[in-house]
């Protein structure tokens, strides 16, 4: 296939407004699928995907499509995750394209969390081809969003495509829209071999699945390769492309978007970013743009259960063969045993990795908060790295305490300018610059302390802005700040895996806040549990958890033992993710409560 | 399924009241007065296929349990306890119980309950205030209590439970102590005590719910089984199970029936019953059921009668579950480890290692060579060993 007859693109949308309805019917109408073997939303393969309505990872499908000008044309359709967390995978999934689609529901609009994603597309210097979806609902206004998207792209209304994804009208202008639009790629088919590594996935008969695009030269299926970042040299197992399942080629030309099986073990071997050039006679610089992902945020998961450690270890092994940007590793806790700190791209990250650790392995597991990395000068001049509040030395030998700051891009529509202000100051947010996107829009830019974009940032600018306000943020630097261990004691013994570090300025204040919250959170015992928290010696605040005396059913009626077991059933549920400490039970909530210490 | 023979105990579930009281979610109607004929009709089929399915079947107590039993007229009583006697082998000397309503108990209806064989009342007196059994709705007053008590004494009646509440909006350790002496006073053989529960769909859970009642205060309601069992003990009855009390040798023996899990059949709308492996249930409307044992002309062997709608077979496992969340529940024989041994071939202690070893720690149970039980502590927390057990 000549790269004239190529077009590389992805679908750009907001949650909910139809990007995977629309990829399926293109997948129909160009017979990649036939109707039959067609199940909903056949780009997102996982569950939890498919739940909460978003693309954790990427993938690639090629489909053949027979335009009205009578050519057949390649279509290579690259599918891109849907979250901030995940914003360098996006990058590099469009920097594979020529073109995107930008899909806008016709009755809600524009929201702004496409804008991230907008925004990388142009960085990219992508075509970009309006799309809007849901012309079929009653309170479709398509006019009204075709001049919203004038005006915030400046491009002219009378182009943009309207659909309906979910009947099928209007896919095959989408289609010809594709070909006559986007451009083909570009590339010296004569050069060394230059193939991006966009995105990557574990099978566990071929190893490493490498989604590639040829940005240059062409990869032949006996060529022994090399990963110019790592300097690992392999030899593939298989070349193909996905229509959509894996089908082996035997050449990837110029411009072709396909896979390599690389025979690698784990994904961290093959990482996104990482161009793949020939091992001898190779090209020497690499693509533009790649960087190594860093975790930004840490937990210690621990099992509910002792016992369930082993298959914890399994699990996060399993994981980590598919996501290359989890890490961990073992730790111990005086509270909680045996289990891993993890590191995640962010908060989504982590709760993704959560529920499948749930869902998929069937563990109970207990997350601790959130941290950040800090970076401890010591009063010998020796720098530590720590990412849980336990490994934090002792105060007599602190000099200093830094922690990571983060450049924030805040897009939202202006009326919620105050709002979001307000929080940013009480979240120690440093204000940068406003930069006007039109006559509704600003992009706010602040610099502000990660942990506080860990704890409730985003759901507090969720509910600040009604919704509308998205973030986007990138890592900024380490500064020094007045930064404490704030200790919490449970039947006067410290729990490690309750501490949390905090500034100075707010140590009491969220000392006292936090045993409010845990003297409802744990659940009364057989005896008094006294509660308190503590800054070094200094005690802030203290409370007791009353001892439970009545725990009992009076009566069972009629011998009826049936429903009293299952009330009984019911209660046991709940206590399952409740973990012992000491002689004390304590619920998951309590380890997450320091999250919404600022409720009200 | 271990096959229990011997005496089994029957109960019989009437579901009709004058009113229904606030709290009580049980399966009891008011404003049916005029099924009352079919449904004793409808009764009496539905104990002659237990009946014939089990010829010979010895009974040792019977249970009129409601509802308010105490509506049926002596007459009623009469053909239910002639079906009984002529399809089962009732043992001489049976307990034979009626729960009533004080104001149901005049000298010729208690004569003629003691001529019909009943040897034991189960009177609800719920409080000694009459505030709060205007809050209960109770159609009787407190005098009709000690009325209802002294008639049934003269009429011959050994054998007198009384209930009371504890634990409920507005009691206060005064009016429940008060509630308390006045009840020893009428100088019964068995009290029931019960900690209110606040169940769905009653008014009481409305009027909790909307804020017009404080919610029930757990801890007040434990000093105030501290308190009862303080004032009973003095007076000479013994605790036996976690909300019974009794003189000596008046233990109830239909409950205890149920507390050792041992078999009983169930009849009438909304009963369960456990006999033959299998717990089952039967159909809560009146309506229904008189129709379902009307219409019902197949061959219905019990445990399936034409009421049942839940039928479970209980296996192994979950007899010994259910023999312990009963067996616990009395708190001076508890589980008695021969016994356990005989019925499932295996030491209670060794089937539960750990958990007996921990709740034991905790000083929930006593372990001893004999008996696992609740200890003082136990008796209110029982639901932490219950939920372990499930």
């Amino acid at each position: 296939m000549s790269q004239e007859h190529i077009r590389n693109f992805s679908i750009i949308a907001h949650i909910d407004h139809g990007k995977s309805t629309l990829a399926d019917r293109m997948l129909q109408l160009t017979q990649t699928v036939s109707d039959r073997e067609m199940h909903a939303q056949l780009l997102d393969s996982m569950d939890l995907e498919r739940e909460r309505g978003v693309t954790i990872k990427a993938s690639a499908v090629r489909m053949k499509y027979l335009a009205k000008d009578g050519q057949l044309y390649v279509l290579n359709l690259i599918d891109t995750p849907g979250h901030v967390d995940f914003s360098y995978e996006v990058s590099r999934a469009l920097q594979a394209c020529e073109g995107a689609i930008l899909v806008v529901d016709a009755s809600q609009g524009v929201e702004a969390q496409t804008l991230a994603n907008l925004y990388l597309a142009l960085e990219q210097d992508l075509e970009l081809l309006p799309v809007i979806n849901k012309i079929d609902l009653p309170a479709a206004r398509p006019k009204d969003i075709a001049k919203e998207l004038e005006d915030l792209l400046g491009v002219s209304a009378d182009g943009m495509i309207p659909i309906s994804a979910k009947q099928g009208t209007g896919i095959q202008d989408v289609l010809e829209a594709i070909i006559k639009q986007v451009p083909p790629p570009k590339g010296d088919a004569n050069a060394p071999l230059r193939a991006l590594v966009f995105d990557s996935h574990y099978d566990s008969y071929k190893g490493v699945i490498a989604y590639v695009r040829v940005f240059e030269g062409r990869l032949q299926k006996r060529d022994i390769l090399r990963l110019i970042a790592t300097d690992a040299k392999f030899e593939p197992v298989e070349i193909g492309v996905f229509s959509p399942d894996m089908r082996a080629v035997n050449t990837l030309e110029v411009g072709e978007v396909g896979y390599i099986a690389t025979g690698f073990k784990t994904v961290r071997e093959c990482r996104v970013g990482d161009t793949i050039t020939l091992a001898t006679n190779g090209a020497s610089e690499p693509l533009p743009g790649y960087k190594q992902v860093k975790s930004m945020v840490f937990a210690g998961f621990y099992p509910t259960n002792n016992d369930d450690y082993p298959d914890l270890r399994d699990a996060l092994e399993k994981l980590q063969l598919n996501d290359a940007s989890l890490i961990y590793e073992p730790e111990t806790s005086q509270a909680l045993n045996f289990g891993f700190r993890v590191g995640f791209l962010g908060l989504f990250h982590m709760e993704i990795v959560q529920e499948r650790l749930e869902r998929e392995y069937d563990l109970d597991i207990l997350a601790t908060a959130p941290s950040v990395e800090y970076q401890v000068v010591k009063t010998n001049g020796e720098l530590v790295t720590i990412d849980s509040p336990a490994q934090l030395p002792d105060e007599s030998v602190i000099s200093e305490i830094r922690e990571p700051w983060m450049k924030i891009q805040i897009y939202t529509p202006q009326e919620f300018i105050g709002p979001i202000m307000d929080l940013a100051i009480k979240k120690h947010a440093e204000y940068e610059t406003t930069e006007y996107l039109d006559t509704q829009r600003v992009i706010l830019h602040y610099r502000i302390p990660l942990s506080e974009v860990i704890v409730d940032f985003f759901d507090r600018l969720k509910s600040a802005s009604k919704g509308y306000a998205s973030l986007d943020y990138q890592f900024d630097g380490y500064r020094t700040g007045d930064l404490v261990k704030l200790d919490i004691l449970v039947n006067n013994e410290p729990v490690d895996a309750l501490a949390i570090i905090v500034h100075r300025d707010d140590a009491y204040h969220k000392g006292q806040k936090l045993i409010s919250k845990l003297k409802d959170l744990i659940p009364r015992q057989q005896f008094v549990v006294p509660i308190q928290a503590a800054t070094g010696k200094r005690v802030i605040s203290r409370a007791n958890v009353k001892a439970l005396r009545k725990d009992v059913l009076a009566k069972c009626y009629g011998g009826d033992i049936t429903r009293k077991k299952k009330l009984l059933e019911k209660q046991k549920k709940g206590k399952k993710r409740m973990k012992m400490i000491g002689s004390v039970e304590v619920p998951q909530e309590a380890f997450m409560a320091l999250l919404s210490l600022d409720d009200d | 399924m271990t096959f229990i023979q011997g005496f089994q105990s029957l109960y019989l579930h009437i579901p009709f009241c004058k009113t229904k009281c606030t709290y009580c979610a049980f399966n009891a109607y008011a404003n049916m007065d005029t099924l009352v004929n079919d449904f004793v009709d409808a009764l009496v089929r539905e104990v002659e296929i237990v009946g014939r399915s089990r010829p010979g079947q010895q009974l040792h107590t019977i249970y009129f349990g409601g509802g308010t039993p105490s509506l049926l007229s002596p007459g009623q009583f009469e053909r239910l306890l002639s079906t009984i006697h002529a399809l089962f082998n009732v043992k001489s000397g049976s307990e034979i119980s009626l729960e009533a309503n004080p104001n149901d108990l005049d000298a010729p209806y208690l004569t003629a309950l003691r001529q019909l064989g009943f040897n034991r009342l189960s009177i609800g007196m719920q409080s000694a205030h009459q505030n709060e059994l205007r809050l209960f709705a109770r159609r009787h007053d407190n005098d009709a209590v000690a009325r209802a008590v002294s008639a049934a004494r003269r009429a011959g009646f050994a054998n007198l439970n009384l209930d009371l509440i504890y634990g409920f909006p507005h009691q206060t350790m005064t009016t429940w102590k008060a509630s308390l002496v006045q009840m020893m006073a009428l100088q019964p053989d068995h009290v029931s005590l019960y900690a209110l529960g606040v169940e769905e769909g009653t008014p009481l859970e409305r009027w909790i719910a909307r804020g017009e009642l404080p919610e029930p205060d757990d801890d007040l309601a434990a000093d105030m089984y501290d308190l009862a069992t303080d004032i009973l003990g003095q007076g000479g009855f013994e605790q036996y199970e976690i909300s019974n009390w009794a003189k000596p040798g008046y233990e109830c023996r239909h409950n205890l029936q149920y507390w050792r899990n041992l078999p009983y059949p169930g009849v009438g709308p909304g009963a369960h019953g456990w006999a033959g492996g299998v717990r089952y249930s039967t159909i809560l409307a009146p309506q229904k059921y008189i129709q379902a044992l009307k219409s019902s002309v197949g061959d219905y062997v019990y445990p399936r009668t034409p009421a049942t709608v839940e039928a479970l077979e209980v296996d192994r496992p979950g007899e010994i579950v259910d023999t312990l969340l009963m067996g616990l529940r009395l708190t001076r024989e508890g589980i008695q480890r021969a016994a356990f041994r005989e019925r499932f071939g295996e030491d209670v202690v060794t089937l539960y290692p750990a958990l007996m070893n921990r709740f034991s720690a905790q000083g929930l149970l006593r372990i001893d060579a004999d008996t696992v039980r609740l200890t003082t502590e136990g008796r209110l927390l029982s639901n932490m060993i219950f939920r372990e057990l499930v």
